[in-house]
């Protein structure tokens, strides 16, 4: 059985009057452990399709199933409880955070609100997540703003797995990070994945990442699917019009290698 | 502290600052310098001021020392003035963030009823609610938060409004946190400091609209009031018109001051701000 | 070749709350008339500050030190044209399109209102904006992100600058629509010969436009070369960590596909 499987997700805005859709018939399932990726420019429906899956917005039609029940059917506190399952990872690390929280306090808030450790204990969580993706426990009393970008997508992380969640969605996680970090991020991410299973929906414009670090890929266009199937497969030879766009499009180094 | 040294390079602001401590200095020490009651007779009846130096301001029209009045006016007019602003920013804070927040039906509610209390001039609102319910100072301080939360709301909701559409409002929802906790622990505090920017002149209205309901003689009568003191001197305006103008300059420095020393705080963070 | 503005021993530092920050740390360096200059580096690497620096377009309270010599002494405004990463912080969003361009010809053209309408309309033909009669009347809030910075692009060439700085110009734009932009910006530098300052963390795509490339990093100048040198034979370490960093569409897979679901 599939972790999450989506079914004919619709979605529509309204601009000056008519309405537009951002999300048009689009189906998929993730596996445990798996990362699906999603790409396309802007505007194809990509971050949409996140808010969708995480119920930060309602869709128009559709079903979400996700760990075997009818996601789109919780509501008030088995909604709240459910959503420790499913956790999300923001672009920008600066914006994701209350502006006047510390670490500890981000990484306490999911602790304590799905009663996971007593407030004793949490102390010894909270310092065991920071050592978890890497960061220095004494970062903890550190606000948020003080801390640099690659330490707050850390952060982002910790409170992403601090729930123990199967899946969690990647909304260009890594895009704002400098190159140098975002190795080591997208590290962290694949060793978490490797050891706990927890699968990612990875949304990004970026075809060289997702070529390096997804499963399968869904190629997006103006809401809808274009293209889908193994990541290395569908990006070394598209088929489809916005695939070949994307792959003509991406920068390339061309370095001479000995 | 750069924030209290910028602050403090401000001249309003010190001006302001150094008024509200003579107030407060006034309103604390009240009770120490005249320990009696300031209702009761202290001497001949219209003294007037500098004449006899145990009464230095003179006495009213029934004795009472002018001086004893206006330190323990000073209580009233900032006890008053404080919980009045300080009740109306916490209600229209509430109102506003969950209107804003909740969005819907229920924004829709809390702002026709918002509607409903400013379509009503304040002090008329404040006038008819003691008339009513009979002056006390509890009573006096609820009709002028009534007439002012109005104020406060639209502000706060307005901040909520661009507030829940920020990442981290979504964030603390993956996370399963209840709404009313995200409404009142994540969106609330950032959407405060706006609201607070409007403290200062609150606060100083709160004090002229308790003046001016004890000068309607609609004060709480158990205490003595800037506004009771003046509509007291007005009786005798042509003969001893310094029973009006001693509370009434009063008066007129503690709004001041309030104003002055409220605008210098928000100058201070609004630079913090501008620059970060 | 001409050196257009030659740079010695530029530094800048900012005050913040009273502490002094070093944005620029004794940079020298050439920029030849008529080339393709890609500034690359990342956050806090000082390259936004050096294309503002040389824009003079710091803010008064930063403290310069070092000098930049011209070739010919510029004119803010109408000899560098500047194009910043966000278009819609850089459009007036109640002005029109037309009169946005229209100002900047007007100004320093000293064309009259009609001839500088008239020229923002060829303007916005030569930046590739679909359909420039309608785009002339729209405001910047009608326009998709690429369309915006194709305007702010028109308004940036429209005096005929000698110097084109972009500041992480295509930044936030995506992949199809950078691509766009790029050539676009290629095209424009060409046709009309300016030099060009190109602005960004990316490296592969500062490889792609430039035919030199200067690395920054924390507000020193790490390395400067032709892009081939650059890109096949860095002399610093620090320039082949940014080579190996860029994950291309050729990098070798981080994914370990053995524990692949089936």
């Amino acid at each position: 059985m599939s972790l999450l499987a989506v079914s004919n997700l619709t979605k529509n805005y309204r601009r000056t009057g008519k309405p537009v859709a951002a999300v048009d018939d689009v189906s998929f399932t993730i596996e445990p452990g798996e990362t699906l990726a999603l790409a396309g420019p802007s505007g194809s429906g990509k971050s949409t399709i996140a808010r969708l899956v995480l119920r930060l917005i309602e869709p128009d039609a559709g079903r979400i199933e996700f760990e075997g029940s009818d996601f789109l059917a919780l509501r008030g506190v088995a909604l709240r409880a459910r959503r420790a399952r499913l956790q999300m990872v923001f672009q920008d690390p600066l914006a994701a955070f209350n502006p006047r929280a510390t670490v500890a306090r981000v990484l306490d808030d999911p602790l304590r609100v799905h009663g996971i450790a007593p407030r004793t204990e949490r102390p010894r969580r909270i310092a065991a997540l920071l050592e978890r993706v890497g960061l220095a426990v004494d970062l903890a009393p550190r606000a948020i703003h003080e801390i640099s970008g690659g330490q707050r997508q850390r952060v982002a992380i910790a409170r992403a797995i601090a729930t123990k969640p199967s899946l969690i969605v990647l909304d260009e996680a890594v895009s704002a990070l400098d190159v140098s970090v975002r190795g080591q991020i997208l590290d962290l991410l694949l060793d978490l994945q490797r050891r706990e299973r927890i699968a990612f929906l990875f949304i990004s414009h970026d075809l060289g990442v997702v070529r390096a670090v997804a499963h399968r890929v869904i190629l997006l266009d103006a809401g809808r699917i274009a293209e889908s199937g193994d990541a290395r497969t569908v990006i070394d030879l598209p088929q489809s019009a916005v695939g070949k766009a994307l792959v003509a499009a991406a920068p390339r180094l061309n370095r001479y290698r000995p | 502290m750069s924030r209290l040294r910028r602050f403090l390079h401000t001249p309003e602001a010190v001006a302001g600052a150094i008024l509200l401590a003579v107030l407060f200095a006034m309103a604390l020490s009240a009770s120490l310098l005249f320990p009696g009651d300031p209702q009761a007779i202290a001497g001949p009846a219209l003294l007037p001021p500098f004449q006899d130096w145990s009464l230095p301001l003179g006495t009213d029209r029934l004795g009472r020392d002018v001086l004893a009045e206006l330190f323990h006016g000073a209580r009233t007019s900032l006890a008053v003035g404080l919980a009045a602003a300080a009740a109306a920013l916490v209600i229209g804070a509430v109102v506003g963030t969950l209107a804003g927040f909740a969005g819907g039906l229920v924004d829709e509610v809390l702002m026709r009823i918002a509607d409903a209390f400013q379509t009503v001039p304040g002090f008329l609102l404040a006038l008819a609610f003691v008339s009513v319910v009979g002056p006390s100072l509890g009573v006096v301080v609820a009709a002028i938060a009534l007439g002012t939360w109005t104020g406060p709301a639209r502000i706060a909701r307005a901040e909520v409004l661009s507030i829940r559409e920020r990442d981290y409002v979504a964030g603390a929802r993956v996370i399963g946190m209840h709404p009313l906790e995200i409404a009142f622990r994540e969106v609330l505090p950032n959407a405060l400091p706006p609201v607070l920017a409007m403290s200062s002149v609150i606060v100083a209205a709160a004090i002229l609209t308790e003046a001016a309901l004890s000068f309607l003689g609609l004060g709480d009568p158990n205490r003595v009031t800037w506004g009771g003191m003046i509509a007291e001197g007005r009786t005798v305006l042509r003969t001893a018109p310094f029973l009006s103008i001693v509370p009434g300059i009063a008066l007129v420095l503690t709004v001041l001051g309030v104003y002055l020393a409220g605008e210098g705080i928000v100058e201070t963070t609004a630079v913090r701000r501008g620059l970060s | 070749m001409t050196v257009l503005a030659s740079i010695r021993d530029l530094a800048v530092t900012h005050r913040r709350d009273g502490i002094e920050v070093a944005a620029l740390k004794n940079v020298t360096l050439d920029v030849q008339a008529g080339e393709r200059l890609a500034i690359i580096g990342e956050s806090g690497s000082g390259k936004s500050t050096l294309a503002l620096a040389i824009a003079g377009l710091l803010p008064k309270s930063a403290r310069i030190g070092g000098s930049i010599e011209w070739f010919a002494p510029p004119l803010g405004g109408r000899d560098i044209g500047f194009v910043f990463q966000d278009p819609s912080a850089s459009l007036d969003p109640v002005m029109s399109v037309s009169k946005q361009i229209a100002e900047v010809v007007h100004t320093h053209l000293g064309l009259g209102w009609p001839a500088s309408r008239a020229k923002a309309r060829t303007l916005l033909e030569r930046v590739r904006l679909p359909d420039p009669d309608s785009a002339l009347h729209a405001f910047p809030h009608q326009l998709s992100g690429g369309q915006k910075q194709r305007v702010a692009i028109a308004a940036a060439i429209a005096a005929g600058p000698k110097l084109l700085i972009a500041d992480e110009a295509t930044s936030a734009l995506d992949t199809i629509v950078q691509a766009e932009i790029v050539a676009l910006i290629r095209r424009l530098v060409t046709e009309d010969g300016m030099t060009l300052l190109f602005i960004s963390h990316d490296i592969a795509l500062a490889a792609e436009l430039a035919e030199r490339i200067a690395v920054f990093r924390h507000g020193a100048l790490v390395e400067l070369g032709t892009t081939r040198q650059i890109i096949d034979a860095p002399s610093q370490a620090y320039t082949r960590t940014l080579l190996d960093a860029h994950i291309g569409l050729d990098a070798d897979l981080l994914l370990n596909r053995s524990g692949l679901p089936a």
